[in-house]
C-alpha cells in the first residue's frame, strides 16, 4: 500500500479526498483513524457551541478541487445569485449545515470507507522505503492529520466547562476567552437570557479569517518560509492571538446591558472556557513519540517542517512524512483550517503521485 | 486572491486566450492588435501598480479595474489611430474581462488545484500556455505591422488627379484637381483636395477611411463613393464652383460593409450628405446653406442620422426617402427655408419621410422651419 493517513478528521477528508482526485485508488491508501465518520468529532464541537455560519468562505470545503465553492452550490440550490455576489465581497460564509452536507457528500463520493481502519496510531517508525505505523506498513507516504491534541482549560477555573463540549447556559455566564469561540458564546449566552461576563486578559484582534490573506497564498508565504525560525516563531505567536471578524452582527449583541468585560468570573453561576486546544505537539503522544524517536528538530512548540508540510529529514525521493492540521503550522501558519488541511493534502499528492 | 507578480502575469496572459481566438477568427489586423493592447496594458499594471497595491485582490475589485482599464484601452485605441470598429472592440473586450473572471475564478483553481495557494501561478502548463499566446500575439502584431501599408507624406501641393491604386496611407499635402481611390485599405489623413469634377472619388474599394480631408472648389461631389465601404471623419466640404455640387454622395453600396460619416462640415452645395442604396451611419455633422437638401437618405438606404446640425437649409432640412429606413434622433434642424417653387414637400421641411419610406424620430430639435416634420406620398413618420 502506497499511502496512509493518521487521523479521521477533517484534514483527514481532505487529504484522503485529494489523493483520490489524483487517481489514487482506494487500495493503495489505508486510513487510520476512531471514527469512521470524518465529520463526527467537528459536528459535535460546532454544535456544542452552536455554531450555525462557518468563519471561512465559499473555497472552505473539503473537496478537491475549489471551484465550484459552497456559495455556487447555495446559489444553484436556491436559484438565487446572491451568495455569489456575497462572495465576490467576501461576505459569504456558508452555513454549517451546508458545510457538513457537503463534508457528507465528499466522504461518500470519495470512497473513504473503502480505506478506513478503525485503529488509533501510537508509534510512527522510519523504515527502508517508507514508515511503520505502530508495525504494519511500511507505507512510502504517511500524512499525520491527528488534528489538535486536546481542549486547553484555565487552570484557575477547574470547574468550567469547554465551548466545545456539549451545555447549556445558567442565568450568570462567564465566558473565558476572547476569539472566535468566545465571541460565539458571548452571543449564544445573551440569546438564551443569560448575563454574561467576558473575562479576558487582553481585547481581541478583529479579523476577517485566522490569518491576513495574503498568508493563504504563496505571495505571503515566500516571506514566511524565508523568515529565520525566531521571525517565523515570532509571526505564529502574533497569529495565535485571539481574533474574530468584524462586523454589526458581532456587535450589535454585545451592547446589551446583559454584557460585561471582567477580569475574574466573580459572581457567575457557570464558567464555560472559550480558550481553545492545548498548544505544542507534545500534547499529542504520536508528535512527541515521533520528534523524539527520530531527533526531529523543532522550535518551541513547532515542529521544523518544510514549506510542503513534510518533514525534511524523513523525506526524499522515495517516500514522505508529512503533517497536517495545526501541527503543521511550521509551514503554513492557517494549518489548523479547512485551507491549511488542503495545502499539505496538495502537496502530499504532488509528492505520492510522483512515485510508483 | 493574493497573486505572485508571476501568478498575476500567467493568470492576465493565459485568460486572454478566448479573446485572442476570436481576434484570429475574425482575420481582422485590428483584432489582434487590440488584444496586444488589452494585453500590453493589463500587464503594465500588473507589474507597475497592482502588484505593489494590492496584496490581496478581492472579488468584486474586478469591476472597477475592469472599468479602468477599459479606459486606458479606448484612450490608447484613440491615441493609436487602432482603426477598430467601436462595437467590436467593446466585446472583444467584453470577452476578455468575462473570461478572466471565469478562467480565475472557475476554470484555473479548477484544473489545478493549488491554483490559489499558488499565488495565481499556473505552473508548466500554464506557463507553455501563456508562452504560446504571448508568442501568438507578438507574432500577429508583427504580421500586422510587416502588411501595414507604407504611409506618404505629401509636402506642399500636387498636380492631380492622383490615381491610388494600392493600399496605403496618404498624409497632408495639398492634391489639385482630385484623389481616385481605386483600391482597399486607403487612408487619407489631413489632405487637401482642391478643385476637379469630384475631390475624392472612390470606386469598389473597402476599409477607406478619410480623416481630416478638406475639400475646396469642386464641380460634382465633394466626395464621391460608389460600391464602396468609407469611414469618413472630421472633413469639410465648403467653397462649390457651380451650383450642382454635392458635398458627400454614397451610394450603391448597400452589399459593402457599412459607411460612416461623422463629424464633417458642409456648406453652400446643393446636397450637404446624400446617399443611394447604401447602409451609412450619419452622425456629428455640420450642414449649413444647401440648396436642395441637407442630408438625404434615398433609394433604400438603411441607417441613422443622428446629432446632426441642419441650418439654412433650402427647401428640406433632413429627408428619408424612397423606400428607405432611417433613425432620425438628436437632430437640430433650423431656418429651413420654403422653396418658392410652390412644392408642399420643399415648403421649409425640417424633417420628411417621402416616398414608402420609414423614418423613425426622436429628441429632434425644429427651430424656425415652415414645413415641420412632415410625410408625403405613402412613407411613414413615426416616433
Amino acid at each position: 500500500m502506497r499511502c496512509a493517513i493518521v487521523g479521521s478528521g477533517l484534514a483527514a477528508l481532505a487529504t484522503y479526498a485529494t489523493l483520490r482526485h489524483g487517481g489514487v485508488a482506494p487500495e493503495e491508501i489505508a486510513v487510520f483513524g476512531t471514527h469512521e465518520d470524518p465529520l463526527a468529532v467537528w459536528r459535535t464541537r460546532a454544535s456544542s457551541i452552536r455554531q450555525r455560519r462557518m468563519r471561512s468562505e465559499s473555497d472552505g470545503h473539503l473537496a478537491p478541487a475549489s471551484f465550484p465553492g459552497l456559495a455556487v452550490r447555495e446559489a444553484v440550490r436556491r436559484g438565487s445569485p446572491t451568495p455569489l455576489l456575497q462572495s465576490v465581497a467576501n461576505r459569504y460564509h456558508p452555513s454549517v449545515d451546508d458545510f457538513l452536507a457537503h463534508g457528507d457528500e465528499v466522504r461518500v463520493r470519495s470512497g473513504w470507507e473503502h480505506s478506513f481502519v478503525p485503529r488509533r496510531i501510537t508509534r510512527v517508525r522510519a523504515v527502508e522505503g517508507g514508515f511503520e505505523l505502530d508495525g504494519e506498513g511500511p507505507f512510502a507516504h504517511v500524512l499525520l492529520a491527528t488534528g489538535h491534541p486536546g481542549l486547553a482549560k484555565p487552570e484557575e477555573y477547574p470547574d468550567a466547562v469547554h465551548a466545545y463540549e456539549p451545555h447549556e447556559y445558567a442565568s450568570k455566564v462567564a465566558v473565558v476567552g476572547a476569539g472566535m469561540a468566545a465571541a460565539t458564546e458571548w452571543i449564544n449566552a445573551l440569546s438564551a437570557g443569560a448575563e454574561v461576563i467576558s473575562v479576558r486578559r487582553r481585547e481581541p484582534v478583529r479579523r476577517p479569517l485566522n490569518v491576513p490573506r495574503p498568508l493563504f497564498s504563496k505571495r505571503g508565504l515566500a516571506s514566511f518560509h524565508a523568515a529565520p525560525p525566531e521571525k517565523r516563531a515570532a509571526m505564529l505567536r502574533a497569529l495565535s492571538t485571539p481574533s474574530y471578524p468584524p462586523g454589526r452582527a458581532w456587535d450589535e449583541p454585545l451592547r446589551s446591558e446583559r454584557f460585561r468585560v471582567d477580569s475574574t468570573a466573580r459572581g457567575a453561576e457557570q464558567v464555560i472556557a472559550a480558550t481553545g486546544f492545548k498548544q505544542g505537539f507534545w500534547h499529542d503522544p504520536l508528535l512527541a513519540d515521533l520528534v523524539a524517536e527520530h531527533d526531529l528538530p523543532a522550535h518551541g512548540r513547532w515542529i521544523v517542517l518544510a514549506p510542503d508540510s513534510t518533514v525534511p529529514s524523513l523525506t526524499d525521493d522515495v517516500r514522505t512524512l508529512s503533517i497536517a492540521g495545526i501541527a503543521g503550522q511550521w509551514a503554513f501558519p492557517a494549518a489548523d483550517t479547512i485551507a491549511g488541511a488542503k495545502y499539505a493534502a496538495r502537496a502530499f499528492r504532488r509528492r505520492a503521485c510522483r512515485t510508483p | 486572491m493574493s497573486y505572485t507578480l508571476i501568478g498575476r502575469l500567467q493568470t492576465r496572459v493565459v485568460s486572454a486566450l478566448p479573446a485572442l481566438l476570436v481576434a484570429l477568427a475574425l482575420q481582422r489586423w485590428w483584432a489582434i492588435e487590440l488584444v496586444a493592447l488589452m494585453l500590453g496594458i493589463g500587464l503594465l499594471l500588473d507589474v507597475a501598480v497592482y502588484h505593489s497595491l494590492l496584496a490581496y485582490q478581492p472579488g468584486w475589485a474586478a469591476v472597477p479595474l475592469g472599468v479602468l482599464e477599459l479606459a486606458l484601452v479606448y484612450s490608447a485605441m484613440r491615441w493609436l489611430d487602432l482603426m477598430a470598429p467601436l462595437r467590436w472592440a467593446f466585446a472583444l473586450y467584453a470577452i476578455a474581462w468575462v473570461s478572466a473572471q471565469l478562467f480565475a475564478h472557475a476554470l484555473f483553481p479548477r484544473a489545478r488545484l493549488e491554483y490559489g495557494e499558488a499565488g495565481g501561478e499556473l505552473g508548466r502548463a500554464g506557463a507553455v500556455t501563456a508562452a504560446a499566446v504571448a508568442v501568438v500575439v507578438l507574432g500577429g502584431l508583427g504580421a500586422a505591422y510587416a502588411v501595414l501599408p507604407p504611409t506618404v507624406h505629401l509636402h506642399g501641393t500636387i498636380q492631380g488627379p492622383l490615381v491610388i491604386e494600392h493600399a496605403q496611407t496618404l498624409v497632408g499635402g495639398v492634391v489639385k484637381g482630385g484623389i481616385l481611390i481605386r483600391a482597399d485599405h486607403v487612408t487619407l489623413k489631413n489632405v487637401t483636395v482642391v478643385g476637379g469634377e469630384n475631390g475624392i472619388d472612390i470606386e469598389n474599394s473597402h476599409h477607406v477611411m478619410l480623416d481630416g480631408v478638406r475639400v475646396l472648389g469642386v464641380s460634382m461631389d465633394g466626395i464621391h463613393v460608389r460600391r464602396s465601404s468609407v469611414m469618413i471623419d472630421d472633413c469639410n466640404v465648403a467653397s462649390p464652383k457651380g451650383p450642382w455640387v454635392q458635398g458627400i454622395d454614397i451610394s450603391f453600396s448597400m452589399d459593402k460593409e457599412m459607411s460612416m460619416v461623422s463629424g464633417c462640415t458642409i456648406v453652400g452645395t446643393r446636397e450637404g450628405i446624400v446617399t443611394h442604396m447604401t447602409m451609412v451611419d450619419v452622425t456629428h455633422n455640420h450642414i449649413g446653406a444647401t440648396t436642395l437638401r441637407g442630408i438625404t437618405m434615398g433609394e433604400m438606404s438603411m441607417g441613422t442620422i443622428e446629432h446632426n446640425d441642419v441650418l439654412g437649409a433650402l427647401g428640406v432640412g433632413i429627408i428619408c426617402l424612397d423606400h428607405s429606413e432611417c433613425e432620425i434622433e438628436h437632430n437640430t434642424v433650423a431656418g429651413t427655408r420654403t422653396d418658392p417653387g410652390g412644392d408642399p414637400s420643399r415648403a421649409g421641411v425640417a424633417i420628411e419621410a417621402h416616398y414608402f419610406a420609414k423614418a423613425t424620430l426622436s429628441n429632434n430639435t425644429v427651430l424656425a422651419s415652415p414645413g415641420g416634420v412632415a410625410a408625403f406620398d405613402q412613407a411613414t413618420l413615426s416616433r
